[in-house]
């Protein structure tokens, strides 16, 4: 093996970028690295996957499954973890990887929720996007846990630049804690909703109740339409993918885009076992390639490599590319590499029931819902816990699915049951964790996969923090509840495993400081600048917020770095 | 773009209309007789959906779309295992207490008759309320989500085109089954 482009074949191997990884950041480099004019190669692991025709289940009616979508128990059995996830489902499965295929370690509980295709999880996210504030990127040095080397402000253009082109909706809100976007027309809240909006705004000052923010199309723009994407219909059936490209997808969005320069190679089937590097320029060379079929390797070389595998498998992927230079993994001088893994914390939620509005109803299905941004620490500390959380919420009426536990049969009953039942409100949450050093992934010492990778060994948990967290969410939830008058209020922890939460961050962290970090301002790797890590592995911190968006614009920001220095001649 | 524009770029669209046409009609109701399962039972099974959830003027019942099939099916292969003996208990129940109060079939009893035998059972503390409750899922969800229950018993629109939070409900409408 040599990690020189000197190889037969080297030059047909050979590229200005390469992109490990066509999610949801890998879609975006390779667009920004295609469009500033870099022959780029996408390496995706999994199977292609191609915008509407690959959607084999997107508009299959109800009767069209034979387990009317449930999962069958040799399906869930076969996949302990994947089944756990909302978005599992019979008309999905196919967009998850088989847990027995892909095997981890877990030295503490953790779900590890995985999409392995072109477009990767961006084909079954939840879609909800919203910016970062300054009390975000300022917290962790506020709170002694860590230093982003980037402000709100750095990044605001940005989120600007991926908004208009993905297509966000919402309200300009005017809110500090969750700033405005460029945004499409928001959703509508229902009757109930805006009591409940009425009721807590009243009650609590400082808590806003806001209508989410999403990444669809509710009135597409001149460069949606050039995308060839549509407007949203309220299907809401989007983990099937969207036929009509009205939700924001790497096969529906950056994908073409990037395939319309010219300059695109997509390459499914990829596995990357490892970057190379060199130690003549002390840059990485390339990366070797395990065709994930035939298991047969083989190494592409460039001048620039995003790493957007997803946050865990990027930490492998780093783990795993050793060197003389870098024997505990790629740009790892300090053991720091795999460590700080941080996730969200979802653990509690509540519901109840809300009297009255009997002859108000809706049409359609939002894919969306309401929103409260972070009221918790947001300007000093306040409580006896670190950081905060974003709540969730919305209101609806029982479907036929009231019968289940109505007493009756006969054709009262069924007349009973196909009318709207009664209004019933939800809430949950959506925490902050602080990373910590001991929350980490590491390789295994004597498992591999079938590739011959080895496995990895996730050793992440709640901490105190998490727990007080919880119960402050959920006595907050109870008392906001009752402002809106609602009834029968039931409060949960689900006690659900870290991972489930699917926004799992942090391992190859931003700092200033390359003696506590892995990444520089840039993404770039300290140790190792032509190596950029933009997927949720770089985040210093979890905020509040689903992190997609800010992991788009990160990624767009970092692709023009990375074309300004290579024009310099730094790269 | 409008609901019937989307329909259309949508019908236009290759990817689509090759999905339309590849579409198998593949339902419950076309796969195999569950094994281990007698057509008797099947039928009474089917019969007690249809006492669950009978025609009406402007819907049939769960009877029409082979209930008892699906019951089956859908226990067999998403429930625990021992909800396929929940089952048969619930039918040997359900038979046994149409014998004692009626001294008759629970198939040959008429509709008010078959009704009570469910109430009653449905109500019986310890025996019936399990074994019913699974039987009563089942049924809502085959019929449900089966093309008369979702597009006459209730209301079914595949492509809203959008959504409206504030809609007055009259009084025959019914909820929406998505």
């Amino acid at each position: 093996m040599t990690n020189h482009p000197t190889t037969p074949g080297a030059r047909e191997h050979t590229f200005d970028a390469i992109v490990i990884g066509s999610g949801i950041s890998g879609g975006w480099a390779a667009k920004e690295l295609c469009e500033a004019g870099l022959r780029t190669l996408v390496l995706e692991r999994g199977r292609d996957v191609k915008h509407r025709d690959d959607y084999p289940t997107a508009l299959k009616n109800p009767w069209d499954f034979p387990h009317r979508n449930k999962t069958p128990r040799a399906v869930a059995t076969a996949n302990p973890i994947a089944k756990k996830c909302y978005a599992f489902d019979e008309a999905t499965a196919h967009f998850f990887v088989k847990d027995d295929e892909h095997p981890y370690v877990q030295d503490r509980p953790f779900d590890w929720i995985r999409g392995y295709q072109v477009g990767g999880k961006s084909l079954i996210w939840a879609r909800q996007t919203q910016r970062w504030s300054r009390f975000d990127f300022e917290g962790p040095a506020r709170d002694g846990f860590g230093e982003w080397p980037i402000t709100y402000d750095e990044l605001a253009p940005w989120y600007s630049h991926v908004e208009r082109f993905a297509g966000i909706s919402g309200n300009y809100d005017g809110l500090e804690t969750l700033p405005d976007g460029e945004f499409l027309p928001a959703w509508e809240m229902n009757d109930v909703e805006k009591h409940a909006q009425g009721k807590i705004m009243a009650a609590f000052s400082g808590r806003h109740v806001i209508q989410g923010r999403c990444a669809h199309l509710t009135a597409p723009q001149p460069q949606h339409l050039a995308q060839n994407r549509g407007q949203c219909q309220a299907r809401n059936l989007c983990y099937r993918g969207c036929p009509f490209g009205a939700y924001f997808s790497s096969n529906s969005s950056t994908l073409p885009a990037a395939a319309a320069t010219g300059r695109l190679t997509l390459r499914p089937h990829s596995v990357v076992e490892s970057i190379l590097h060199d130690p003549v320029t002390g840059r990485a060379s390339g990366v070797r390639v395990i065709d994930a079929v035939t298991k047969q390797a083989t190494e592409f070389f460039a001048r620039v490599i995003f790493a957007n595998a997803s946050c865990l498998n990027t930490n492998l992927l780093l783990l795993n590319s050793t060197s003389a230079r870098f024997p505990a993994g790629l740009g790892n001088d300090h053991g720091l590499l795999g460590r700080y893994v941080a996730f969200h914390n979802y653990r509690g939620s509540l519901s109840a029931s809300v009297e009255g509005f009997e002859d108000s109803y809706y049409s359609g299905r939002r894919p969306t819902q309401l929103m409260m941004p972070n009221f918790r620490n947001v300007r000093k500390q306040e409580t006896d816990f670190q950081r905060g959380y974003m709540v969730f919420f919305g209101a609806s009426r029982a479907g036929w699915q009231q019968g289940n536990y109505a007493p009756g049969v006969g054709a009262a009953f069924k007349d009973r049951i196909t009318r709207p039942g009664p209004w019933g409100i939800y809430m949950m949450m959506q925490g902050e964790t602080v990373p910590r050093k001991e929350n980490h992934v590491r390789l295994s010492a004597d498992r591999k996969d079938a590739w011959g990778i080895p496995q990895l060994v996730t050793s992440i948990g709640y901490d105190d923090n998490d727990e007080k967290l919880m119960r402050d969410f959920l006595a907050r939830g109870q008392e906001m509840l009752e402002a809106v008058g609602a009834k029968k209020i039931t409060a949960r922890d689900s006690k659900q495993n870290p991972g489930l939460d699917i926004h799992e961050m942090g391992g190859a962290r931003m700092g200033h400081d390359s003696k506590t970090s892995l990444l520089n301002r840039w993404n770039q790797l300290h140790a190792c600048t032509n190596v950029f890590v933009t997927d949720g592995a770089c985040m210093t911190s979890t905020g509040t917020q689903n992190p997609s968006l800010t992991f788009m614009a990160l990624t767009a920001r970092a692709a023009q770095h990375a074309v300004a220095e290579l024009k310099k001649g730094n790269l | 773009m409008n609901r019937r524009e989307a329909l259309r770029q949508t019908a236009l669209a290759a990817g689509a209309a090759a999905l339309w046409a590849s579409l198998p009609a593949r339902t419950w109701a076309a796969l195999a007789v569950p094994a281990d399962w007698s057509v008797a039972d099947e039928a009474l099974l089917t019969l007690i959906g249809d006492t669950i959830i009978p025609a009406t003027a402007t819907s049939p019942g769960a009877g029409s779309v082979a209930i008892g099939r699906f019951i089956i099916t859908q226990a067999t292969d998403c429930y625990p295992p021992q909800s396929v003996d929940t089952l048969r208990r619930a039918l040997r129940e359900i038979a046994g207490a149409s014998r004692q109060r009626f001294n008759q079939l629970f198939s040959s009893l008429a509709v008010a008759d078959r009704e009570q035998v469910l109430t009653a059972y449905e109500a019986a503390p310890q025996q019936g309320a399990y074994p019913f409750r699974l039987i009563k899922e089942l049924t809502l969800l085959g019929y449900f989500t089966s093309e008369p229950g979702a597009t006459q018993a209730l209301r079914y629109d595949p492509i809203p085109g959008a959504f409206h939070g504030s809609v007055k409900l009259a009084p025959a409408d019914r909820s929406w089954a998505l």
